[in-house]
């Protein structure tokens, strides 16, 4: 029990940041709570207790990744009880991040018709109040637990299959409950259901992997071999490429693919979520870049290359990647458009953003040579902000062209700034400022 | 034409406000093996690094084969071998094509050699690369490095995660390498008998700075350790030149000392009126020593 307080502990107060974030969310939600209790129809003010949710998720960032290393440690088998311990732990931070959902929603309920007392006085008003506490509670412990899991994909494995993980649980995060609200098939037995199986089929699969992964070593051995080489490799072509991580794209077009089949399942005729949702995309495409500088290290020593060289083959390769899946993007909007009778101006404009879209992104993976400072995550969440907003004005209905035109343009100057920041970076990259978290624990010797 | 390998001087190198590297000059020519040795934290990799031209000098300049590290022409990385503390594999790759992948990049890859390499190390070049262990990853990576022949091999730990067996044949491969004369190596290791049995120069780093550079037997003649014995029941007072750190108890003492000679062993029994015998040290006992 001490351990799993104290990993929980952890979890939201691990840096000085997330603690900040953690008492900030808490206080957030306190001071909504207490409008909520105290004053009658003040259900507006449910974006106070909003604010400190993401404050208090926020807060708990560190637990996908705590739960990741110690989950791949060695001596999480060594520790008593270390993998139960570990699982309750993630557990416990859902339900506690879940918690305010639980009960802030229904007090907003209350506060909104009518006040606590009179409701407790009714049996009926009663019982539908706690049906919704309920309701609402177990739905923000599936949400967050799938919001969770796309947080490890993406932060642990920095590789396609993280990403291809991190988007499928984010397409199903998005629209799978949105579907369930929207048609009222969603009931409080039915999330109970998901948290059961969910949690047992993880629970398992985490508490007996070591048996499972040692059995299959001694069974299987090389059977599947073959198998996997045919799936994962590409290992021809361009030796460079290879060496950057880049000579195959169709692996990133398929990482896209089966988010963006779910996405025709649910979302077929609404361009705003496709325009939104393919601009993101985008911008994953040009993230990928991001691992250029690591890899080109392996390089240097390669060829006859200066670092301005090496920026420029980088360069050209890194686009040679993302064009195709670029043009695959490109492909998907103008198809569903043409299929959809979307507007031929909110086309028109659709494209330029998604190429927009992944240049950005491309030349902020390639300027990132010194790790993540304070400017790269201002410059990186400002152009994030700058692309979802032109992508929800774009899928407006009136569409103000001049204006999505201007925007465009603002951000293609922003592209050349990037770039020309990101080449001056290459000139003098240090490799030993942005190696791999792993080699710079053991930098010092 | 320079025929040095590398040709450091007044080197620095600092992270921030952190000073790792000060002041440091020192030459590499063919047939030199080093061993380079010091604490975590000493700056052995980042030595090792802007050897390599991975990161630029505060202050100084580093050349190798007459050129400034930070801006090597392809030529002269193509002299250049390197063997990562942390290996650099592909991990979707098998060991057959991360070997082309990189023998690719050179027009002088000696397929023969890994080939036969690859046979005495036990490396299956049919194994993707993810499936392989920590020691075997790291043959590999040596292997990598190896292929094109290369005049100046710097390997940073390279030892570090191999068995005995496979450490006891990567050492043999390197001193068959360095026995041509040709090449100079320069590897980092806290294995302190590696070193001895391999280097025939060794370095200690301390505190950012080269704390000894020379060749084994020269640091074994320089720093000894001295039983001192009085002729009394107590030790006199004397001062020692060059002492590390000395222990008196009644009639006798021990010290050891750094730079010592004859003359001044001659010059200590004749002052202080005592017997004095030089015990020479190992390696690792020096390491200690001068780290006390």
């Amino acid at each position: 029990m001490k351990a799993i307080a104290r990993l929980v502990f952890s979890y939201f107060t691990g840096t000085p940041v997330l603690r900040a974030c953690t008492i900030g969310g808490l206080a957030l939600m306190a001071i909504d709570f207490y409008f909520v209790a105290t004053q009658p129809q003040s259900g507006e003010k449910l974006w106070i207790a909003i604010l400190g949710l993401m404050f208090f998720f926020v807060g708990s960032s560190l637990m996908p990744v705590m739960f990741g290393r110690l989950a791949r440690s060695h001596s999480v088998g060594v520790l008593p009880g270390g993998r139960v311990k570990l699982l309750l732990s993630a557990f416990v931070t859902i339900l506690l991040v879940a918690l305010p959902v639980g009960v802030l929603s229904p007090a907003s309920l209350i506060a909104t018709n009518s006040s606590l007392a009179e409701v407790m006085k009714d049996p009926r008003a009663r019982d539908y109040v706690v049906g919704v506490a309920a309701l609402t509670f177990s739905s923000a412990v599936l949400f967050a637990g799938w919001m969770y899991l796309a947080m490890w994909f993406l932060t642990s494995q920095r590789n396609m299959a993280g990403l291809f993980k991190g988007l499928l649980v984010v397409m199903l995060v998005m629209f799978a409950p949105a579907r369930e609200i929207h048609e009222f098939t969603v009931s409080l037995s039915w999330n109970l259901l998901q948290i059961a199986i969910i949690w047992f089929v993880f629970g398992a699969g985490f508490l007996w992997w070591p048996r499972f992964k040692s059995a299959r070593a001694r069974h299987t051995g090389e059977r599947f071999a073959g198998l996997a080489g045919v799936l994962t490799g590409r290992t021809a072509g361009r030796e460079f490429d290879v060496m950057l991580g880049t000579a195959n794209p169709w692996l990133l077009v398929a990482a896209l693919a089966l988010p963006l089949v779910l996405m025709t399942r649910f979302v077929h005729e609404t361009p705003s979520v496709w325009v939104y949702f393919l601009t993101i995309f985008s911008a994953v495409t040009g993230a990928y870049s991001g691992q250029a500088v690591q890899r080109s290290r392996a390089l240097w020593l390669r060829g006859d290359w200066s670092r301005t060289a090496l920026f420029s083959l980088v360069e050209r390769s890194v686009w040679r990647h993302n064009a195709h899946v670029l043009g695959a993007l490109a492909l998907v909007i103008v198809g569903v458009g043409l299929d959809a009778g979307f507007p031929a101006t909110l086309l028109a404009a659709s494209v330029p953003l998604l190429v927009l879209g992944t240049i950005l992104s491309t030349y902020l993976g390639l300027m990132n040579t010194r790790g993540l400072g304070w400017l790269e995550i201002v410059v990186a969440v400002s152009v994030m902000l700058l692309l979802m907003v032109l992508a929800v004005l774009i899928a407006r209905e009136r569409l103000d062209i001049v204006g999505i035109v201007a925007m465009e343009l603002g951000l293609a100057v922003l592209a050349i700034v990037l770039r020309i920041a990101a080449h001056r970076r290459w000139k003098q990259l240090d490799w030993m400022m942005c190696r791999p978290d792993r080699a710079l624990t053991a930098r010092g010797a | 034409m320079n025929s040095a390998s590398v040709e450091a001087s007044n080197l620095s190198k600092a992270f921030g406000q952190k000073q790792v590297l000060q002041g440091m000059s020192f030459g590499v020519s063919p047939g030199d093996v080093i061993g380079v040795l010091g604490k975590n934290g000493a700056g052995k990799t980042t030595l090792l690094e802007l050897m390599l031209g991975f990161t630029a000098p505060t202050a100084g300049a580093i050349r190798v084969f007459g050129h400034e590290s930070h801006r090597l022409p392809g030529a002269i990385k193509a002299r250049v071998g390197f063997v990562p503390q942390q290996d650099e594999l592909l991990d979707q790759l098998t060991v057959a094509d991360q070997l082309r992948v990189i023998a690719s990049f050179y027009s002088h890859w000696d397929s023969a050699l890994i080939e036969r390499l690859c046979g005495e190390w036990g490396v299956n070049v049919n194994a993707r690369i993810k499936s392989m262990s920590v020691g075997e990853r790291q043959k590999l990576s040596i292997l990598l490095a190896f292929g094109h022949k290369p005049e100046l091999l710097i390997l940073d730990e390279p030892v570090a995660s191999l068995d005995p067996i496979a450490r006891r044949q990567f050492l043999e491969q390197l001193l068959t390498i360095s026995t041509d004369g040709q090449r100079a190596i320069v590897f980092s290791s806290h294995i302190v008998s590696d070193i001895e049995r391999l280097a025939n120069r060794i370095w200690i780093l301390k505190d950012g700075k080269l704390d000894w550079q020379g060749d084994l037997d020269s640091l074994k003649e320089s720093i000894v350790r001295l039983h001192i014995r009085g002729t009394g029941a107590e030790l006199p007072q004397f001062r020692i030149p060059g002492v590390l750190n000395v222990r008196r108890d009644g009639a006798f003492a021990t010290a050891v000392v750094r730079d010592w000679t004859s003359e001044a062993q001659a010059a200590l029994e004749k002052d202080a009126a005592v017997q004095v015998e030089v015990e020479m040290l190992g390696l690792e006992e020096i390491f200690v020593e001068l780290h006390k």
